[in-house]
C-alpha cells in the first residue's frame, strides 16, 4: 500500500519533471503542434473527399499528402520526445537531420512543419535565427500563394516581373539566414552583419515585419555600448519570442500585411471587382480556390484584396482613437481635479451608448463610405482608451521619478510626454493590437448589414454579405471570407495575448 | 426615538449642501416653519446666551487684544517673507479681521465645552427641526405636505438605496448628454430625411411642407429640449418611414430583444463560468488549452458567420431548427441564444480562470485547505467567491455590447428587434427611430451597470462596509 502511493508519486513528479524538459524544447513543442495540426487537417481533408457520393481525385492526393506529412511529423516529434527523456536530453544529430524533410513540407503549405523543421536542423537557436526564418516563412508563402494564380486562364501583366522579384527576395533571405548563421552570436552581431541588417530594413517596404525587426535588433544590439545591459525592447521581443502561439499569431499578421502589399503585382484587381457572367457562381476549382460569386468575381482574389482594406481600416481606427483617447484621458489623469471630471463625465456619455450602435448613428447621419466608417469606429473606441490611459497616468502621475521631474522644475508636457508616456505604454500597446482585431470585426459586420464600407469595395464583410444569399446553394461564397477574417482576428488576439504576457514586469 | 431617528437624519442631510437643496426642494412647507422658527429663535436661546457670556468675559480678561497682537504679528512676518509692502492701516485691518475670527471659534469652542457639562444643546436647524416634531400637529401636516422628503429621507438612510437614488439622479444627466449626443450627430448629418423619403422629383413646397410636419425647421435648441422632453414623457410622434407610431413600435421590438438577450446570458454563464472553474483549478492541463483556444476562437468569429453556419448546418442540411425567428416558438430562440451566447462565455470564461488563479494562490486558500474543508466548498465558496468581481464586471461589459450588437444577430435570422428595427431605419435617417431607439438601449445599459454596481456591494463584504459609510 504504501510502496505503491511512493510509486505514484514518484511518477506525478517524474511525469511533472518530463513535461517541463519537454516544454522547454523548442524542437519538441513545435513538432508537437505541427503533427496536431496537421492530423486535424488531414481528418477535414479526409472528409471532402466523397462529395454526393462522387470521389473527387484531387482531394483525395491531397488527403493522401497530408497523411504523409503527419506520420512522418509524428515519428520525428516521438523521436525527439525519447531523446529529450532518455539518454543526456540531447537530440541527436541524425534526429537533427529529419529537420531538413520537415522544411520541404512547406511547398503544400505546412507552415507549422516549416517552422518546426527550421527549429530542429539548428542546435543554437538566437532570436536573429528564428527571425531569419519568419521573414524567409513569409516570402516563401506569398511565392506559394501567388502562385495559385498559375492555374488561372490568363494571368495579369506584372505577375512574372511580381514572381521574380518574390523570387529574388527569398534567395536574398535565405542568405540572411546563411549570413545570420556566421555572424551573429553572443552579445553582438558581427561587423560583417551590418549590410545585411540594411537589407533586413528595407524589407519593410514589402511587409515583411519579421524581416524589419531582424534589422532593428541587429542594429540596436551593434549599437548597444554597454555589452553587460541588455536592451529593454530586445528583450521583450525575446520573451515574445518564447511563446510559441504569440509567434504564429505574429507570422500570421505579418503574412496578411505583406500580402496586401504583395497582392498588387501578382493578382488580378479585375477578377475581384468586375463581372464575369460566364463563372456566374463557378464551384471552388483549381482556377477558382474559393468558388465565384454571383457576379463571377473570384472569391478567393477578392479576399486577398480584401487583406489590405481590412487591416488599413483598423488599424486606422485604432491609431485615431489611442491619439484623442490618449490624450483627453492623459489629461484627466495628469491634473485631476475638476479637468478630470469634466473629461470623465464627457467619456461617461459616450460610453453609455453600445459602440456599435454609436457607431450606427454616426453612420446614419452622414451616409456609408469608408471614410464614415472609420470616423464611427474611432470616435465609439476612444472611451476605452480614454480610461486605459487615464488609469495608467493615475497610478504613475504619484511615483516618485515623476515628482523627481517635478522637483527639478520639468514642465508639465515633458513630465507627460518623457516620463508619464513612455511608462505607461504597455497595457496600451497590448489594447491596441486586440483593437485592431476587433476592429476588423466591427467593419465586417456593419457591412453585413450594409452599412460599412461601399458595397464594390472587396472587403470582407461585403464578400460574405453576397454569399449569404447563396447559403443554400452555394455555401462556400460565405465560407471562406468567414475564415479569414477569424483567422486574422484570432492572429491579432494570440499576438496581443502574447504581448500582454510579455510586457508583465512581472514575469520578467 | 423615532422622532429622534428624523432629526438626526435630518441633521445629516442638512450638513450635505447638496441634499439641503434637496430638502428645501421636497419639503418646503416644512423647511420653511423650521426656518422661521430657528431665525426667530436664534440668539434667544441658553447656548447663545451662555456664548455672549463667555464672550464678555473673555473681552474683561483683555483676550481679544492679545489675539490681535498675535494676528498683526503674523500678518507682519508674513509681508516680510512675501516680500511685500502694505500700509500700516491695512495690517492692521487684516489683523483685526483675523483675530476676530480666531475669537469667535474660541468662544465657540469654549462655550461647547461648557454647554456639555450643563447639558444645554446649540440651536440649529436640526434641533428646531427636532423640537418642531414633537408636535404632532406639525408632524402630521409635515407628512402630508412634504412627504417626498420623508421618501428621500428613508432613502437616505439605507445606504445602498441611497447610492442608487443617487445614480439615478446622476443618470438624467448621462442620459441628456447621450440625448444631446445623438441628436447632435443627426443634426449636423449632410443626409436629408426630405428628399429620402419624397424623393428626388419633390418640390421646395413639399420638403417645407414635411420640415414643418416634423418640426425640422425649428432651431436646433428647441428642437433638443423637445426630443429630451418627449424621450422623457415617451411621446415619440411618428416614423419619417411607414407612418408609424414609434412609441408603439419600440414597445413591440424591445421585450423580443431583451428576451434573446436574456437567453444568450444564460447561455454563456452556462458555457463560461464552469469552463473558467476547471481551466483554473487544472490551469496548463489539456482542458485548459483547448478551452482557452476555444474561447480564444469565440472571440474571434463573428456573429454573423456563425449564424450563418449554423443555419447551413442546422436548418439547411439537417432540417432540425428553423432558421427565422418567430415570436413564441422557443425553438428558433436556440440558435440565436447559441451564436449571440458562445462570443459572450469566450470573454467570460477567460475572465473567470485569470481572476480565479490569482486568488487561488492566497493564504486564505491555504487556511480553508488546512481546515480541511472539502475541495469543492473550497473551489466554488472560497476561491470562485472572491474571484467574483471581475467576471461579474465582465458579465455587466458583454452585456453593453450584446444590447449594441443585437443588431447583426437579428438580421442574421430575421428576428423583429430593436436593433434590426434601428438599422432599417437608419438609411433614411429616421431621427425618432435612431435616436429614441439609442437612447432607451443606453438607458437600459445603464441601469444594467448599476445593477452590477449593487451587486458588488451583495456579495462582496468590503464594498458592502464602504457602502455602509457612504
Amino acid at each position: 500500500m504504501v510502496k505503491t502511493e511512493t510509486q505514484r508519486n514518484g511518477n506525478f513528479y517524474l511525469k511533472k519533471v518530463y513535461k517541463r524538459k519537454l516544454g522547454g524544447s523548442l524542437e519538441f513543442t513545435t513538432a508537437r503542434l505541427a503533427y496536431q495540426v496537421t492530423f486535424i487537417l488531414a481528418l477535414f481533408l479526409a472528409t471532402q473527399v466523397v462529395k454526393n457520393g462522387v470521389v473527387s481525385p484531387i482531394m483525395a492526393a491531397v488527403t493522401g499528402v497530408f497523411a504523409v506529412e503527419f506520420l512522418i511529423q509524428f515519428f520525428v516529434a516521438k523521436r525527439i520526445q525519447k531523446e529529450i527523456i532518455g539518454g543526456d536530453g540531447e537530440i541527436s544529430n541524425r534526429t537533427r537531420k529529419f529537420g531538413y524533410i520537415l522544411l520541404l513540407f512547406v511547398i503544400t503549405g505546412n507552415f507549422l512543419a516549416f517552422i518546426a523543421g527550421a527549429m530542429l536542423v539548428k542546435r543554437e537557436k538566437n532570436l536573429e535565427y528564428q527571425l531569419s526564418i519568419y521573414s524567409l516563412l513569409v516570402t516563401i508563402f506569398i511565392l506559394l500563394v501567388s502562385a495559385l494564380n498559375l492555374f488561372k486562364e490568363y494571368i495579369v501583366e506584372t505577375f512574372w516581373l511580381g514572381m521574380g522579384l518574390y523570387g529574388l527576395y527569398a534567395i536574398l533571405n535565405f542568405g540572411i539566414v546563411l549570413a545570420v548563421n556566421k555572424y551573429t552570436f553572443g552579445k553582438k552581431p558581427d561587423k560583417k552583419f551590418m549590410p545585411f541588417a540594411v537589407i533586413c530594413l528595407l524589407g519593410i517596404a514589402l511587409g515583411n515585419v519579421f524581416s524589419f525587426v531582424l534589422g532593428l535588433i541587429a542594429i540596436g544590439k551593434y549599437r548597444n555600448k554597454n555589452e553587460e545591459v541588455s536592451v529593454e525592447w530586445i528583450d521583450v521581443i525575446q520573451r515574445l519570442f518564447r511563446n510559441y502561439t504569440a509567434v504564429i499569431g505574429m507570422f500570421l499578421v505579418a503574412f496578411f500585411v505583406a500580402v496586401s502589399i504583395g497582392s498588387n503585382l501578382t493578382f488580378d484587381y479585375d477578377l475581384a471587382v468586375s463581372n464575369n457572367f460566364m463563372t456566374r457562381l463557378a464551384e471552388p476549382s483549381l482556377a477558382y480556390p474559393f468558388g465565384c460569386d454571383d457576379y463571377g468575381r473570384c472569391v478567393f482574389t477578392r479576399i486577398i484584396f480584401g487583406a489590405s482594406i481590412s487591416l488599413i481600416i483598423g488599424m486606422i481606427s485604432t491609431i485615431v482613437p489611442i491619439i484623442f483617447g490618449g490624450i483627453v484621458g492623459a489629461m484627466a489623469g495628469y491634473y485631476g481635479g475638476k479637468a478630470d471630471n469634466t473629461i470623465m463625465r464627457v467619456i461617461d456619455v459616450l460610453n453609455a451608448v453600445p459602440s456599435i450602435l454609436l457607431a450606427i448613428a454616426i453612420i446614419a447621419a452622414f451616409g456609408v463610405s469608408t471614410t464614415n466608417l472609420i470616423l464611427a469606429l474611432s470616435v465609439s473606441s476612444i472611451p476605452a482608451y480614454a480610461r486605459t490611459v487615464r488609469a495608467q497616468v493615475l497610478g504613475i502621475s504619484n511615483q516618485e521619478f515623476v515628482e523627481a521631474a517635478k522637483a527639478c522644475g520639468a514642465k508639465n508636457g515633458t513630465i507627460i510626454f518623457k516620463h508619464i508616456i513612455p511608462n505607461s505604454l504597455a497595457p496600451i500597446i497590448v489594447q491596441a493590437t486586440m483593437g485592431i482585431g476587433s476592429a476588423v470585426l466591427s467593419t465586417s459586420s456593419l457591412s453585413y448589414l450594409g452599412i460599412g464600407v461601399e458595397a464594390h469595395i472587396p472587403e470582407w464583410g461585403n464578400v460574405l454579405k453576397a454569399g449569404s444569399t447563396f447559403l443554400e446553394t452555394n455555401p462556400y461564397i460565405a465560407i471562406y471570407p468567414g475564415l479569414a477574417i477569424i483567422i486574422i482576428v484570432l492572429a491579432f488576439n494570440f499576438f496581443g495575448d502574447g504581448l500582454r504576457d510579455a510586457l508583465d514586469p512581472k514575469l520578467k | 426615538m423615532k422622532k429622534k431617528k428624523f432629526s438626526d437624519t435630518f441633521a445629516r442631510m442638512y450638513r450635505n449642501p447638496q441634499y439641503r437643496i434637496c430638502l428645501w426642494i421636497f419639503g418646503f412647507f416644512t423647511m420653511l416653519v423650521t426656518y422661521f422658527t430657528f431665525k426667530s429663535k436664534k440668539g434667544k436661546d441658553a447656548f447663545a446666551k451662555l456664548q455672549k457670556e463667555l464672550k464678555q468675559e473673555y473681552m474683561r480678561q483683555g483676550l481679544h487684544e492679545k489675539f490681535y497682537e498675535d494676528a498683526l504679528l503674523q500678518v507682519k512676518k508674513k509681508n516680510e517673507y512675501f516680500k511685500k509692502t502694505i500700509s500700516e492701516d491695512a495690517a492692521e485691518k487684516e489683523a483685526r479681521a483675523i483675530a476676530e475670527r480666531n475669537l469667535k471659534h474660541f468662544v465657540h469652542d469654549k462655550a461647547k465645552e461648557k454647554a456639555e457639562m450643563e447639558s444645554v444643546s446649540e440651536l440649529t436647524m436640526a434641533s428646531c427641526y427636532g423640537k418642531l416634531m414633537e408636535n404632532p400637529v406639525f408632524m402630521i401636516f409635515s407628512f402630508i405636505l412634504s412627504f417626498p422628503m420623508y421618501i428621500l429621507m428613508v432613502l437616505y438612510i439605507r445606504p445602498i438605496a441611497k447610492y442608487a437614488t443617487e445614480r439615478l439622479f446622476l443618470m438624467i444627466f448621462v442620459l441628456f448628454g447621450v440625448t444631446w449626443l445623438v441628436f447632435t450627430i443627426l443634426y449636423i448629418a449632410p443626409m436629408d430625411a426630405a428628399t429620402n423619403i419624397l424623393g428626388q422629383t419633390a418640390t421646395q413646397e413639399q420638403i417645407d411642407t414635411f420640415n414643418r410636419v416634423y418640426g425640422l425647421d425649428q432651431s436646433y435648441f428647441t428642437q433638443l429640449f423637445s426630443w429630451f422632453k418627449n424621450l422623457l414623457t415617451f411621446n415619440l410622434g411618428n416614423s419619417y418611414q411607414g407612418n408609424e407610431s414609434v412609441a408603439v413600435a419600440l414597445m413591440a421590438k424591445f421585450p423580443v430583444t431583451l428576451m434573446v438577450t436574456f437567453w444568450s446570458m444564460l447561455v454563456a454563464l452556462i458555457i463560461s463560468v464552469p469552463a473558467g472553474i476547471i481551466s483554473a483549478i487544472k490551469p496548463y492541463s489539456t482542458f485548459d488549452y483547448v478551452a482557452m483556444f476555444l474561447a480564444l476562437l469565440g472571440l474571434s468569429i463573428p456573429n454573423f458567420w456563425l449564424g450563418l453556419m449554423l443555419i447551413l448546418q442546422f436548418s439547411i442540411k439537417l432540417g432540425w431548427l428553423p432558421a427565422t425567428f418567430q415570436l413564441g416558438n422557443a425553438m428558433t430562440l436556440i440558435m440565436p441564444a447559441i451564436v449571440v451566447g458562445t462570443g459572450m462565455s469566450a470573454s467570460i470564461a477567460r475572465m473567470t480562470r485569470s481572476s480565479m488563479l490569482e486568488v487561488k494562490n492566497s493564504d486564505y486558500i491555504l487556511t480553508a485547505r488546512a481546515k480541511g474543508l472539502v475541495e469543492k466548498k473550497v473551489v466554488l465558496k472560497h476561491i470562485l467567491g472572491n474571484a467574483m468581481i471581475p467576471i461579474i464586471t465582465m458579465v455587466g461589459m458583454s452585456f453593453s455590447n450584446l444590447m449594441g450588437g443585437a443588431a447583426v444577430t437579428e438580421k442574421v435570422f430575421n428576428i423583429n428587434g430593436i436593433g434590426s428595427y434601428i438599422v432599417d431605419k437608419q438609411f433614411v435617417p429616421d431621427i425618432p427611430v435612431v435616436l429614441a431607439g439609442v437612447v432607451y438601449i443606453s438607458f437600459i445599459v445603464s441601469i444594467m451597470n448599476l445593477l452590477i454596481d449593487i451587486i458588488y456591494a451583495l456579495i462582496d463584504p468590503r464594498i458592502k462596509a464602504k457602502m455602509k459609510n457612504y
